[in-house]
């Protein structure tokens, strides 16, 4: 045995290779025995899939707004193709109900169920060493509504297309003649599957932490997904409600919203940004939860401030209620409650930072593994302290006057939403999809895709701060020629970035046909996951196993014989009722 | 290092436009600041990132050097540290702000309506006219209200911004410090114009850098999403030297004079918005085409049909939704804003002869006054 003396009283645990029996993925064949799956594992690859073919839509939309801005009068909905395809709409309709739904996919329909949904559902209920979520029926019917809520989208696209921006600002939204209502409603049907998806990890997390697993013995993925579910059951209602106001507005003309019925548009502002703004770090927690993960994990070093990364997220999640009114600064608020949430602003800006710090710190002196998942997470680290930096520019009054509705936010909001979030969620899923799918992938394919992300995603909005800061407002569809040269870069490096996906895309699906068969812990995690087999089994682990530290790394040992990492454990009595023959009996219940 | 920092913005690899209010010079200051702040907190993390990354990284299996998980002093520090640069940046951005938003006593007032998709600027006496134009030095008070949606007033160069809410005034407030100077003569503009005027064309604010009485600009953006035509509701500032040269420019416009109606009327058509919706070229755009259409009968929404006469024109400016136009069986969305109270009797009634001048189906050529005079502004 290669990985050093074990000592008396001491087993490697090592559970091999799940059978085709055991395999949550072949354990029942046919369609049906996925489309009513009640597992976990299975609906959070359903999420998977979901939520990447929305990424895909959303993306080539990205793609279509970047070309068309590749001249100062547009070069892509004003030519013959799109005139033939769409005769009766303008090249500007055309980019405003592109640049809308690319905005509206991408929020709703990709990255808020992206981490939460598709890789927490997934990892939750195995972090906790559980068998599932505290309710797989919710979880299930979470997972229709989300495709109930997609078909929205779809048919408010075919149907007339929807030309209000994602935020649904109101006079406009109540008075243009596309379809809201369809759009609306979407949204409406997605933020249930939010709530239903929140409200299921709360409870999962508050009662099925195995003996052993105090608050702070949790992964701090976990800590972050329990502060979103906490965002996502509080502030989703606010939005659902918004939007029946504005379907009832425009239906019934009761006066809300429309000045035209003696409404106040602003007030719509307050509304959806009291949800939105939260939802912003509906977004990016779960982020911050992985990179926790994958910096500990790749340094095999215990993660760095533990507590204070646990207490910000906790923080960051309750301070997101109260800032909302930074995305109205121009709106015409009095002076003091615009310097109010300025200051307030400022104080969320403090526990980002902590992090920021903390993980830097996990990697000094650790033993650093450049795998592609860490590769994404420092890619991470650096996209997101621009992103974070940047928000100082903007929370600050007197320059956010001039850089209000600028490029410089759209920037700013896609350093934090890809560079932060997008970045982070293709780390998580290159760093568990050993687990999920039990094939390692191409190290260098996955490099390759990091680089191109990277390189691709500052060509593409490097240039868009400037852009922003010498006055281009956003959601132009021409633009005076002198912004010409920025624009081109960024499109040359919004190609580059597409590429880059595809490659990762690439990657992935390579090693569902030449991968090779994935280790229980292939990166020598300490997190309860990595104790069962890749994929896991059905019930997930053959025994509960020993809950400790999620950190520590010391039991953990390269075995150079087996090529892979293998636990060192304290021996266990085998008692005859914990054999796994009792697994299989729950499994045909 | 303020005035280093002036002469940087100046240069044409500036992350500004010009500099050209009081405001701007403030608001540059304190983006600066945060800038250089967020460098020399930037510049050691990626140090760190990037150095650790390399100098740490091992063989699998190989132990980290050390498993210290905490330092309470030093995360601290690097928590509560911080925050006395926040507290500084708060405290000049919210100065910069209540500056902005405390209008001085006797500012010299233009009313700003805003409206899908283009800007009246109203300089009293009934003279309404897109481009802003201000006097150097003095304060200027915008009192804004939009016809529509929300729109929102953006002068990149005088580093100010302001939504404009339908339903109430919201106010803006800047001193322009920059004149603009007057770059081309009248001779030149006048030849210009001429040319437009055959090509069929409008002014080129872009292409030519300066306005139709020759002064050059501030850029004047729409900075709030408000459709179709969002990336086109875009005007300028012109900065005179005295308040003599505004009003001088101000009565150039006040009234027709002796000028003939349908050509103060094609003025008006370029000048208020008219030409964003409807062509004169027969194309359909969001709103009826005017040529050849005096005289002919429409289909309205409702089933009727109805004369394009001086009554319905004149009632389609003070109550565009009262009988919307039907043409190839699609209804034109009602999306126009009334004009009543924003343009004078005598205005409605060049903009009818222009309208008629654009020729009926009884005439074979649609033809222009032979005594018009040539289209000179926006």
């Amino acid at each position: 045995m290669s990985a050093g003396s074990v000592p008396s009283g001491y087993e490697v645990n090592d559970p091999g290779y799940p059978t085709p029996q055991e395999n949550y993925l072949t354990n029942s064949k046919g369609i049906l025995s996925w489309a009513f799956t009640l597992d976990h594992k299975r609906i959070g690859m359903m999420y998977l899939i979901g939520v990447t073919s929305a990424f895909l839509l959303g993306g080539l939309l990205a793609l279509g707004i970047r070309l068309h801005l590749f001249a100062p009068d547009g070069i892509l909905f004003n030519n013959a193709l799109f005139q033939w395809l769409a005769p009766d709409k303008a090249p500007n309709d055309i980019y405003n109900q592109v640049f809308t739904l690319h905005g509206a996919i991408m929020v709703f329909l990709f990255i808020i169920p992206s981490v939460p949904a598709a890789l927490g559902n997934f990892l939750v209920p195995v972090m906790l060493g559980a068998k599932d979520v505290a309710f797989p029926r919710l979880n299930l019917s979470s997972f229709y509504l989300w495709v109930g809520g997609a078909l929205f989208f779809v048919m408010a696209l075919l149907a007339s297309g929807l030309d209000t921006g994602w935020t649904f600002y109101t006079p406009y939204s109540t008075t243009t003649d596309s379809s809201v209502i369809l759009a609306t409603t979407g949204a409406f049907v997605l933020g249930f599957s939010s709530i239903f998806t929140g409200l299921n990890f709360i409870v999962t997390i508050n009662t099925m932490r195995p003996p052993g697993m105090t608050w702070f013995r949790m992964p701090l993925f976990l800590w972050a997904t329990y502060s979103t579910s906490i965002i996502q059951v509080l502030a989703t209602p606010v939005l659902g409600i918004t939007l029946l106001l504005l379907i009832a507005e425009r239906t019934l003309h009761i006066g809300i919203f429309d000045p035209e019925y003696n409404g106040d548009p602003v007030t719509f502002q307050h509304f959806f940004w009291f949800y939105s703004h939260p939802a912003v770090y509906i977004m990016i927690l779960p982020a911050f939860g992985i990179i926790s993960e994958l910096i500990s994990v790749h340094s095999h070093k215990r993660i760095f401030g533990y507590r204070f990364i646990a207490y910000s997220s906790i923080a960051i999640a309750l301070l997101s209620f109260i800032v909302w009114g930074h995305h109205m600064f121009t709106s015409g608020m009095s002076p003091i409650t615009t310097i109010i949430f300025s200051a307030l602003t400022f104080t969320v800006s403090v526990p980002s930072a902590i992090k920021v710090f903390n993980w830097v710190a996990t990697m000094f002196k650790g033993s650093i593994s450049l795998t592609t998942p860490m590769v994404y997470a420092i890619a991470f680290i650096f996209l997101f302290t621009i992103g974070g930096l940047t928000g100082l520019h903007l929370g600050t009054l007197a320059t956010d006057m001039h850089l209000h509705d600028t490029y410089f936010v759209v920037a700013h909001f896609h350093y934090v939403m890809v560079g932060g979030t997008v970045v982070a969620f293709l780390g998580g899923v290159f760093h568990w999809w050993p687990k999920m799918v039990g094939k390692m992938y191409s190290e260098a394919g996955g490099l390759l895709s990091a680089a191109l992300v990277f390189i691709g995603f500052n060509l593409t909005f490097l240039p868009q701060f400037i852009l922003g800061s010498r006055g281009m407002p956003r959601r132009y569809a021409t633009y005076d020629p002198e912004f010409a040269p920025l624009h081109q870069m960024s499109t040359y490096g919004a190609l580059i970035l597409g590429v880059g996906l595809f490659v990762a895309l690439f990657v992935l699906l390579m090693s569902l046909v030449n991968g090779k068969k994935a280790p229980a812990n292939p990166w020598g995690g300490a997190t309860l996951e990595w104790n069962c087999t890749s994929p896991p089994p059905f019930y997930n682990f053959e025994r509960p196993p020993v809950v400790g530290d999620p950190y520590e790394f010391g039991d953990i040992r390269w075995d150079t014989e087996l090529d892979r990492y293998v636990k060192v454990e304290p021996q266990r009595e085998r008692v005859p009722s914990e054999t796994p023959a009792e697994t299989p009996a729950h499994a045909s219940e | 290092m303020m005035s280093l920092l002036g002469d940087y913005t100046s240069s044409k690899l500036s992350v500004f436009p010009k500099s050209a209010s009081s405001f701007s010079g403030e608001s540059d200051w304190v983006f600066h600041f945060i800038s250089i702040v967020c460098v020399i907190f930037f510049i050691p993390i990626a140090v760190a990132l990037f150095g650790f990354a390399w100098k740490y990284r091992k063989a699998k299996g190989q132990p980290a050097d050390s498993q210290v998980d905490h330092n309470t002093t030093l995360e601290l520090v690097w928590s509560i540290g911080p925050s006395f640069l926040l507290v500084v940046m708060f405290y000049f951005g919210a100065r910069g702000f209540l500056d902005m938003r405390s209008i001085p006593e006797g500012a010299y007032n233009v009313g700003v309506d805003a409206y899908k998709w283009g800007w009246g600027m109203n300089y009293g006496n009934g003279v309404i006219h897109p481009e802003l134009h201000v006097v150097a030095g003095e304060p200027t008070k915008l009192t804004m209200t939009s016809k529509d949606v929300i729109h929102s007033l953006y002068i990149p160069s005088f580093r100010v911004k302001k939504d404009i809410v339908p339903g109430r005034y919201n106010y803006i407030w800047f001193k322009a410090m920059e004149p603009s100077e007057k770059v081309m003569t009248d001779e030149e503009c006048k030849q210009l114009a001429d040319k437009d005027k055959e090509d069929n064309l409008s002014w080129d604010y872009d292409a030519r850098q300066c306005t139709p009485d020759g002064y050059n600009f501030y850029d004047l953006y729409c900075a709030e999403y408000c459709g179709t035509n969002h990336s086109e509701m875009q005007t300028v500032v012109v900065v005179h030297e005295t308040q003599e040269e505004l009003d001088a420019w101000i009565k150039k416009y006040s009234s027709r004079g002796d000028e003939p109606p349908a050509a103060y009327g094609a003025k008006l058509y370029e000048r208020r918005g008219c030409k964003s919706c409807h062509s004169i070229d027969g194309s359909r755009l969001v709103g009826p085409s005017y040529k050849g259409s005096y005289g002919t009968m429409r289909n309205i929404v409702g089933g009727d049909q109805v004369k394009v006469d001086e009554n319905y024109i004149r009632e389609s400016i003070l109550n565009p939704k009262a009988k919307v136009a039907i043409e190839q069986g699609v209804a034109y969305q009602p999306v126009m804003p009334s004009y009543k109270g924003q343009l004078s009797e005598d205005d409605i009634y060049s903009l009818i002869e222009f309208i008629k001048s654009l020729g009926d189906p009884s005439a074979t050529e649609p033809e222009a006054p032979a005594d018009a005079e040539p289209v000179s502004v926006e």
